[in-house]
């Protein structure tokens, strides 16, 4: 074993963290329909960080799961596959936003209390 | 034939590893990702850009394994303790009572030292790799079925399901080591019939009686092999049952019984072996009588223990 330095443990387990907000933060901004290179380029201008080989595979995977509907969009020079949240989509995304929002009250909670 | 770009090759390598009637769909979308994500950079050249864009989405096996959402472990945490488990015992068990039946029969054989040594390598390597690479194989198999099982079935655990501490088996050591001693016995019979002993006059000899053959030894080995199987049910069983020891019993005999008579009638073995062996000097048949008890002696106390090992509240 090596010693990683506590940067990188804090960069590691904030991966963590970050791993279950992509998918509120892709029902949040599939809204609108967008396709992939665009949504990855939205989320990270946003903040929220994540790589295409993440992204992509998760879009298909959301879809199976009946949170997204997709449509090729051939009008321009390059056919792209847009996405775009479902009704049961957006019942989820209001669902987790909620869950969000008491997660980060507790943590806030938590914080405020352990660093008094 | 223009040669494929990059990207090509790289969308074949990803969508290949992936289910027939999504390869399309998947490709398009790729390929139509990779180019705007090439566009959005500004390496010098397109080439760099879409190498560094390549890059940057990694390993196309991983990427299909997203894709196809199949995981990347050959076998899973559920199985992985078991497969080690029997890894661990066919290396460190079964491994060396083969090589041992191998160098023995080698021996007999009146190979040299270096023909042994070349044999003993030779049936590690390939029956060692044998076995690591069938227990994976089935091991991979039955991790893939039981993973689709349990997403279609997906069975609710409840408490009732936790199992039992398990006691410590104290007689499996024991169970295996006799489970390879028999198994021994049985190939050592098979092997003598390759006639391995050579007289001094140059002829080849079966150091058991070939008379065996039309009708004592089968007896004989059929209550080894009956025995094996038996200590095997006691494995797996963890532990002796009145059943199993009846039936233990009952092998033992049958195994026991004939050897022991045809020993007293001195007609185990061939007796142009023991022309050559003994020369001028003739057995008594004391030795035959002795021998024919201790045969006995021995299965009795061996039939003793197993009943001794029965649970004592059964």
């Amino acid at each position: 074993m090596f010693l990683v330095g506590t940067e990188e443990t804090i960069l590691n387990l904030a991966q963590e963290l970050r791993r279950g907000t992509v998918v509120l933060a892709c029902l949040a901004m599939l809204d609108e329909p967008q396709y992939g290179y665009a949504l990855l380029e939205t989320l990270n201008g946003a903040g929220i960080t994540v790589d295409g080989n993440t992204l992509y595979p998760l879009l298909r995977r959301l879809e199976k799961q009946g949170l997204l509907t997709s449509e090729w969009n051939t009008e321009e020079s390059r056919p792209r596959k847009f996405y775009r949240a479902s009704d049961e989509g957006s019942r989820v995304r209001a669902g987790l936003t909620r869950e969000w929002q008491e997660l980060a009250a507790s943590i806030a909670r938590l914080t405020t209390e352990t660093t008094k | 034939m223009t040669t494929p770009t990059l990207t090509e090759r790289y969308v074949d390598a990803v969508v290949r590893r992936i289910p027939a009637d999504q390869r399309k769909d998947v490709a398009d979308e790729l390929r139509a990702t990779i180019a705007d994500t090439v566009e959005g950079r500004d390496e010098a050249t397109p080439e760099e850009a879409e190498r560094a864009v390549i890059i940057e989405m990694g390993d196309p096996i991983r990427l299909a394994a997203q894709y196809a959402d199949r995981p990347l472990a050959l076998i899973g945490p559920d199985f992985y303790p078991t497969y080690i488990r029997l890894l661990k015992m066919l290396l460190t068990t079964a491994l060396p009572i083969v090589v041992v039946v191998v160098l023995v029969i080698d021996l007999l054989d009146h190979k040299n030292a270096g023909q042994l040594i070349g044999t003993g390598i030779g049936a590690i390597l390939t029956v060692g790799g044998q076995m690591i690479a069938w227990l994976t194989v089935i091991f991979a198999l039955i991790d893939r079925v039981k993973r689709q099982d349990a997403v279609t079935k997906s069975v609710e655990w409840t408490p009732d399901m936790l199992p039992y501490p398990r006691t410590p088996d104290k007689g499996g050591a024991a169970a295996w080591a006799t489970i390879g001693w028999y198994t021994f016995l049985v190939l050592a019979i098979m092997f003598q019939t390759t006639a391995p002993y050579t007289a001094d006059d140059g002829r080849e000899l079966e150091i058991l009686n070939p008379q065996l053959w039309n009708g004592w030894i089968w007896p004989i080995i059929a209550g080894l092999i009956a025995m094996s199987v038996i200590e095997g049910f006691r494995i797996v069983m963890r532990g002796w049952n009145l059943t199993l020891v009846l039936v233990y019993t009952a092998a033992e005999a049958l195994f026991a019984l004939p050897l022991a008579w045809i020993v007293y009638k001195q007609m185990i073995l061939n007796p142009e072996f023991v022309d050559d062996v003994n020369g001028d000097w003739t057995t008594p048949a004391a030795v035959y009588s002795g021998a024919a008890l201790i045969i006995l002696a021995v299965s009795v106390t061996e039939v003793f223990k197993r009943f001794r090992a029965l649970p004592a509240d059964r």
